[in-house]
């Protein structure tokens, strides 16, 4: 566990190395939050929109904005890249579980991000004081937390998955961009996926997407019944397990294509 | 000099493209994932008016007109200066000596070396409903179309200016590869009507990160909303922006340290 621990303290010192980008990367999230306000702002004006009040909207929102920082990294699109260019080889040679030591990697960026992201939240809301809802129910805090941690692990598995289409090719990045963008919609992570119709809306909480970001803050904002939310988690759960397992499979599989490029 | 130069584009987007369909996994990809963000984005609108008639007065086929709007600028812009988002890596493995020796303006080689064929691809279609969209308002004239026409390309120019000091950015401080980032994020502001935001965001996004002039204000004029002082305005400011951004990027050039030599 040390080790992981000092690979965490060396990835967040890398990150802080770059300051300059990293308040720039910021600032692109600012503004999305600000445009997502707006919107939802013009649309309450004249009561509740879609089932949700002008509060639950702007909590969303806000949530959104909190949790794609932790949940969402970029560490692992390296992991394809680094396949490519061979220079993975040495992670072959360190007394390391890769899997773990780019979680742990990620781990750093994410935690930076969210405590700048709850800070970006404080500012907006000092600026602007809209309304938004402090959660106090503690079993809906409790599930609430919990879906973080599963959604953690979620696009983790699912991240690291998509890079490993490195070893069969060397162009990852392509499906990487599809997948990104098929993430960044169906996890809800611009609007609340119930403004879709039925339909769309149970197509999209069939997918593991919709536990990402979705899924937790419908816990908070308590828009799920105590027999919806056991489904789901239930659900959810398969989904890891049943892509942890296809990680597993094709790590195994990938490695003995692995070509070590560069050596 | 033109003549030179426009040759020289079209061997670089011929270039371009074929790098582009010999990756043809990587081709795919992009192109359906430029397609999902479009649909999802279109859904989420045709969402919004399944729960509401208006959104900040405007109907469903004007915000979908200020939807496609962002869709064109944006994509021209990729399409025409992708080569800004790989400046950075010429910049820090030293690559960009070898671009400031060539005998062709170094900006220009710089921004206009990656041509993107999946942005052509993608602009047809989305023209294409654009067309559509405009007979659906119905009440646009040749001249709000002229004007449309016309303030795209000043919207253009200013784009260009925004790519010219990203770039200066980028050899003045290697790190600062978010800044274009930072704008891609901005122009999404142009996704909806300008009158959702408050006075002071419209303000900020008029003239600071002037993305209301690139999108709205051409859209604006196609949906005969558009005060005329507006087309002066626009051709003003993108002179004004394009020339302080060239001197940015001259004061720029000055801190480039070359990392390979």
């Amino acid at each position: 566990m040390k080790k992981y621990w000092t690979v965490f303290k060396m990835s967040w010192a890398r990150e802080l190395e770059y300051r300059f980008n990293f308040f720039l990367w910021r600032l692109r999230s600012f503004i999305g939050m600000t445009l997502l306000y707006f919107v939802w702002f013009s649309l309450t004006l004249k009561g509740k929109f879609a089932g949700f009040t002008e509060a639950e909207l702007f909590t969303y929102v806000f949530g959104a904005n909190i949790l794609r920082s932790i949940i969402f990294g970029s560490q692992t699109r390296n992991i394809a890249e680094e396949i490519n260019n061979g220079w993975f080889s040495r992670y072959l040679l360190m007394p390391i579980n890769h899997f773990w030591f780019e979680f742990f990697r990620e781990l750093a960026q994410r935690t930076l991000n969210f405590i700048s992201s709850i800070f970006e939240v404080g500012i907006f809301i000092l600026i602007a004081k809209p309304n938004f809802i402090l959660e106090k129910n503690f079993s809906s805090l409790t599930f609430f937390f919990f879906s973080i941690i599963l959604a953690l692990f979620l696009y983790y598995l699912l991240s690291y998955l998509v890079s490993l289409v490195a070893f069969w090719s060397r162009e990852a990045m392509g499906p990487r961009f599809l997948f990104e963008w098929l993430l960044e919609f169906s996890s809800g992570a611009y609007f609340p996926l119930s403004v879709f119709s039925e339909f769309l809306f149970f197509t999209l909480m069939s997918l593991p997407f919709a536990y990402l970001l979705y899924f937790p803050l419908s816990i908070y904002l308590e828009k799920m019944h105590n027999s919806e939310l056991i489904n789901f988690f239930a659900l959810e759960l398969i989904w890891i397990f049943v892509i942890a397992f296809i990680t597993k499979y094709i790590w195994s599989k990938g490695l003995k294509r692995f070509t070590g490029e560069g050596i | 000099m033109i003549k030179k130069y426009l040759k020289l584009w079209k061997l670089l987007a011929i270039l371009s493209a074929g790098s582009i369909l010999s990756n043809r996994i990587d081709f795919v990809s992009y192109l359906f994932g430029k397609f999902i963000r479009f649909g999802f984005f279109f859904a989420f609108i045709l969402a919004i008016f399944a729960h509401s008639n208006s959104l900040a007065g405007y109907g469903k086929y004007e915000v979908i007109f200020f939807f496609l709007t962002f869709n064109i600028v944006d994509t021209l812009g990729q399409l025409f200066f992708r080569g800004i988002y790989d400046f950075r890596n010429e910049v820090r493995l030293g690559n960009f000596d070898y671009t400031i020796s060539k005998p062709v303006n170094a900006l220009f080689f710089s921004l206009s070396r990656a041509v993107d064929l999946i942005d052509f691809i993608f602009l047809i279609p989305i023209v294409l409903i654009a067309i559509y969209v405009g007979f659906q308002i119905g009440h646009a004239t040749i001249y709000n179309i002229f004007a449309y026409i016309i303030l795209l390309f000043f919207g253009l120019f200013v784009i260009l200016g925004i790519h010219i000091i990203s770039a200066a950015l980028i050899v003045w401080k290697t790190e600062a590869e978010n800044a274009i980032w930072l704008y891609r994020e901005s122009m999404t502001i142009g996704r909806f009507p300008p009158e959702i935001f408050s006075p002071k965001i419209k303000f900020l996004f008029t003239y600071f990160m002037p993305i209301i002039i690139i999108i709205s204000i051409p859209a604006k004029a196609f949906l005969n909303m558009l005060n005329p002082v507006w087309i002066l305005i626009s051709f003003l400011y993108a002179s004004l922006f394009l020339g302080f951004s060239v001197l940015i990027w001259r004061r720029g050039l000055r801190h480039y340290s070359s990392a390979s030599s």
